[in-house]
This record gives structure tokens, C-alpha cells and sequence, in this order.
């Protein structure tokens, strides 16, 4: 593997994603979303602790919580540990659509051949592609987490008098667990759009692969899941395992000879 | 002496049972314009892709500078140019920036081939252009970029498929001009097309390929294929058609004024043509070698490799 053709991709996909405002602005909205709604939620339960309401959701939670123990602490606490499943649709959903773009949207717009009639290999292009969507989703991860816990701590400071972000399970979870799902993120979307010919096709089959994380979390909400440091370090493993396989199937699928005959 | 650019042997391509050329048989000398013609799905596409190593070959061998197609490919894509059909740019991106990621695919010296991408873009008309996006480019503009990027790094074969396909008149002149200025380069070039006065003005020889290959041969000797020859008559040659085409071995007459053009399958059959002209009273003032518009003969040479 030539690490100067490596760079090479990375540099005209960064160079093209910058100026591809549509994608850029798509880029900000979920991650926004996703930083705007828990800050909403923890202020809602920290402006106004004493609302009756809060113990019935408690108790909902958990119906043997002591009468001593606050409501709200306990309510900002799971919707804190709750978030972090939904957080993770972030490092899975970003890939998706650059890479998606990346690789189907170059058979798209007839520009497959002439990239493929240079010297790069198939390793190196998946190599160069998938790096190109990691990063950015990676970094737009991590800054959103950095806004995610200075605006938690901002809100929930007049009533708990201590900052709850970032703890040990959040930073092990975006400096660990993230980047695993990134990668399943860019695997999916590279392996899809190695088999159909629009970007946009691509990204709808490959969103699909979000739903079970959606489902997890709905499960946690709904309290049918309890999850945790241990849950999501399963997730992780689990997901750890999938991004290997799906290397393989992307290097695989990134035959010449096929994405020749078959989209151009 | 010039070697072999290109060396096809019975090179056979299918896709699943369909076949896409068969038996694909022709060598191309180092500095020579090949014009490969053939209608739309003949298969010239497909040839140009195994020469260049994107698709492997179902059957026999070829070797382009010497590398193999199928064991060399990587090594043979960095010494082969290829335009493809499509121009194939990065729309959001410069021509710069376009151009510059090749030559970082290429791994050649940057600042070396970055000047030499400038002054094919001065001598293709697209100096000063640079900084603009691919995507603002009119189509001739467009394939004329595609060009410097299919020689930056001075590939000794450049393949150029259908290089003026879709383009106005004016746009497929200057693209025209700008493989014309390449040839005298001395580079060997593969012109694949069915737009036969460019390919006439553009190569020594011909490929006419439909699914196998018909014929390869000069221009010239193309034109020739067949007996044809221009019988100048006294007064109308239009009475003396039906003379010429009553005899036996079936040649064609066309008159146009003096002048009747027989065709017929053999030269040797001149001499019988001339016999009943004059048998017939005509009196025959020259008899000379015609050459058949190239057009003719390839839809000739087409519609026998239909049957």
C-alpha cells in the first residue's frame, strides 16, 4: 500500500466535502440535534426539580428509589447514560453520508473510470475513502460531545452545584466506542455503494443500519433496557467485530473489474 | 526502428455466456495513430479497457509497452494515458485541483508536473483558467481538461475514446487539434471513434471492430479494399452502367458525367470491364485506381460482420 496515493484520496475528498455545502449543512444538522435536545432535557429536569411529575417518571424507572434520593438527579443521571445510545447514531450516521457520496456518487457522476485507470489500488482507494469520512466524523463527534458537556454543565449547575460532564463512561464511550461505530458507519456505506449507482440510494439502504441503534435506545427509554458502562462496552465489542468483517467485504467489493462492467 | 506499442493476441472478452470481442488480433507500432472503428457496443470500449488494464481479458494475451494486461496492470496504468468516453471531472473542484490529484495518484515530483499541466493547459486554449471549478467548463473545455490529466504523466500510449462524442462542431475542432498536436509528439495513440473524417484525418491505420475484428489496414489501403477503378468515357457514362453491371462477376457502376466508377471484387477483373466498354462502342479515354469514400467501406465491412 502507497501511503502518498492514501493521502491523495483524503486530500480531494476533504478538498471536495468542503466545498459541497448541501453535505456540509447535513453534516451540522444531526449532530446540532443531537447536542440541542439532552441540554433541553436536563434543563427542563433542573429548572424546576421539584415538580411532582419527575418522581412518577422516577418511580417508572425504578420503583424502589428512596424518597430521600432527588428525582431530578436521578432523572439527568439516566437521561445522561440513556443519550449516549442515541449519541452514537452521530459517529455512524456522519460516514454514511460522506462516504456514501464518496464512493457511489463517484460512479454517479462518471468519475469511477479515470480514478480507477490510475495506479491506485483497491485497498488503498477503500483505505484513502474510508479515512476521508472518519476523520471528519470523528472530530464532528468529539466537538459535539465537548458542546454537549459544557452545555449540560451550564444548565444543570444552579441546581446540582457540581459539573456531571464529562464522566468516565462518556469519555470511554466517545474516545472508544465511537470511532468502532464510525467505522461500522463507513463500512456499510462503502459496501452499499459499491453495489448500487446513486449516492442517495445508497445513503437511504445504509441509514437503515441506524435503526437498531434507535431501537436500543427507544428500549432504554421505554426501561425494557438498563443500560451502562458494561452495555455499551458489549455494544462496542459487538460492533468491533462487524467493522472487521465489513473491511474485508469493502476491499473485496472494490474489484476493478466490477465496478468497471457493472456502473460505467 | 520503431518497437511494438501494442501486441493483441485472439484477445477475447465476455461478460457471464455474452461475448463482448472475440479473437481480437493487432499490433500498433511505438508512434503510430490507430483509429479503432467500430458502431456503438462493437466492443472498442471494452478492448480499450483491457489495453489499459481495468478489465481482465476472458482469453488471450496482449502486452502494451511491453507489460502485460493481465499481470502487469498496476504498472501498465501508470504508463498508459487514458481518456474515457466521459470526461470524468470533479465538478466542486478547480482544474488545478482536478489535475493536481492525479498527478498525487501518479506520485510524480509535484511542482515538476504541475508546470508541465500548465503549459498543456496554455497549449489546449485553458491558460489562465485554472483556478476556476471543472464544473463551469463548457464540454469542449471539459474534454480538453480531460486530456492534460490523461498526459500528465506522459504516458508513451494514450487511449482516447470517442474524444469529440457530444461535442458542437467548434468544441470537437479544437479537441481535434489538440490529439493532431499530440500525435507529432510521436506518441502512439489509440483513437477509438465511429466518426470516420476524424479518424481519417487523424490515423495511418484502422481497427474496425464489431464484436471481432474486420479488418485493420491503412486509410488508404481501406479505401482501396476491393477493386475499384474510374473509366473516363466521350460523352455520358451513365449508357454504358448497364453494360458493366450485366457482366458476369457482378460489378458495381456509378456514373457521374464522363466518369464511371466499377467496383468489383478483384483487379483482375479490370481488364473484362475495359473489354466490354469497348465492345459496347465506348470510347475509353483513361482507366484509373478510384478509392472508395471510407464511409462506404466501412459500412460494407459493418454489414458483413452482421451476416
Amino acid at each position: 500500500m502507497r501511503l502518498r496515493r492514501v493521502q491523495a484520496v483524503v486530500w480531494k475528498e476533504l478538498t471536495d466535502l468542503k466545498k459541497n455545502r448541501g453535505l456540509l449543512l447535513s453534516l451540522l444538522v444531526l449532530p446540532a440535534m443531537l447536542v440541542v435536545v439532552p441540554i433541553g432535557t436536563v434543563f427542563a429536569y433542573a429548572s424546576n426539580p421539584e415538580d411532582p411529575n419527575l418522581r412518577t417518571m422516577a418511580l417508572y424507572y425504578d420503583p424502589k428509589l428512596p424518597m430521600n434520593v432527588s428525582a431530578a438527579t436521578f432523572l439527568i443521571e439516566k437521561a445522561l447514560v440513556d443519550w449516549f445510545g442515541m449519541f452514537l447514531v452521530m459517529p455512524i450516521f456522519v460516514p454514511i453520508l460522506i462516504s456514501s457520496q464518496a464512493v457511489a456518487g463517484e460512479k454517479e457522476r462518471r468519475t469511477i473510470e479515470p480514478l480507477l485507470a490510475s495506479p491506485i489500488t483497491a485497498v488503498e482507494l477503500v483505505a484513502g475513502k474510508s479515512l476521508a469520512s472518519l476523520v471528519p466524523a470523528v472530530a464532528i463527534s468529539w466537538v459535539a460531545f465537548a458542546a454537549f458537556c459544557a452545555g449540560v454543565d451550564v444548565v444543570s449547575w444552579h441546581f446540582l452545584k457540581v459539573t456531571l460532564m464529562p464522566n468516565g463512561m462518556w469519555l470511554f464511550g466517545v474516545g472508544v466506542i465511537a470511532p468502532l461505530f464510525a467505522f461500522f458507519g463507513n463500512g456499510i456505506a462503502v459496501v452499499i455503494s459499491a453495489r448500487v449507482a446513486e449516492a442517495r440510494l445508497a445513503q437511504q439502504i445504509a441509514g437503515v443500519c441506524v435503526l437498531p441503534v434507535v431501537g436500543l435506545v427507544a428500549l432504554q427509554i421505554a426501561g425494557v433496557l438498563r443500560a451502562g458502562g458494561a452495555y455499551y462496552a458489549i455494544q462496542g465489542a459487538v460492533v468491533l467485530v462487524l467493522d472487521v468483517l465489513l473491511l474485508v467485504a469493502a476491499v473485496r467489493l472494490f474489484d476493478r473489474e466490477r465496478l468497471i462492467s457493472r456502473w460505467t | 526502428m520503431p518497437g511494438l506499442a501494442i501486441d493483441a493476441r485472439a484477445l477475447t472478452k465476455s461478460f457471464g455466456e455474452r461475448p463482448a470481442v472475440e479473437g481480437l488480433t493487432f499490433q500498433v507500432q511505438e508512434g503510430e495513430v490507430f483509429g479503432l472503428l467500430g458502431p456503438n457496443g462493437a466492443g472498442k470500449t471494452t478492448t480499450v479497457r483491457m489495453l489499459t488494464g481495468l478489465l481482465r481479458p476472458t482469453s488471450g494475451e496482449a502486452t502494451v509497452l511491453g507489460l502485460d494486461v493481465r499481470t502487469g496492470a498496476e504498472q501498465l496504468r501508470r504508463a498508459v494515458g487514458l481518456l474515457t468516453e466521459q470526461p470524468g471531472l470533479y465538478d466542486r473542484l478547480t482544474a488545478e485541483e482536478n489535475l493536481r490529484f492525479f498527478i498525487k495518484l501518479n506520485e510524480l515530483d509535484e511542482p515538476a508536473a504541475w508546470a508541465r499541466a500548465v503549459r498543456y493547459l496554455e497549449r489546449f486554449g485553458l491558460g489562465g483558467r485554472e483556478k476556476e471549478p471543472a464544473g463551469s467548463y463548457s464540454k469542449g473545455m471539459r474534454q480538453k481538461l480531460a486530456i492534460v490529466r490523461a498526459i500528465v504523466h506522459e504516458p508513451k500510449v494514450i487511449f482516447l475514446d470517442e474524444p469529440t462524442s457530444g461535442l458542437d462542431p467548434e468544441a470537437a475542432r479544437t479537441v481535434r487539434d489538440a490529439v493532431a498536436e499530440l500525435a507529432s509528439e510521436g506518441r502512439t495513440i489509440i483513437l477509438c471513434s465511429h466518426n470516420l473524417p476524424e479518424v481519417e484525418r487523424l490515423c495511418a491505420r484502422v481497427g474496425v471492430v464489431k464484436g471481432k475484428l474486420l479488418a485493420v489496414s491503412t486509410v488508404r489501403a481501406l479505401r482501396r479494399q476491393g477493386a475499384s477503378v474510374a473509366v473516363r468515357v466521350d460523352g455520358e457514362a451513365a449508357r454504358f452502367a448497364d453494360v458493366v453491371k450485366a457482366l458476369p462477376f457482378g460489378p458495381g457502376a456509378l456514373a457521374d458525367g464522363e466518369v464511371l466508377t466499377v467496383t468489383m471484387e478483384k483487379d483482375q477483373d479490370v481488364p473484362e470491364v475495359i473489354a466490354a466498354l469497348v465492345k459496347a462502342g465506348a470510347r475509353v479515354h483513361s482507366a484509373l485506381p478510384a478509392e472508395r469514400p471510407l464511409e462506404e467501406v466501412y459500412l460494407d465491412l459493418v454489414k458483413g460482420g452482421e451476416a
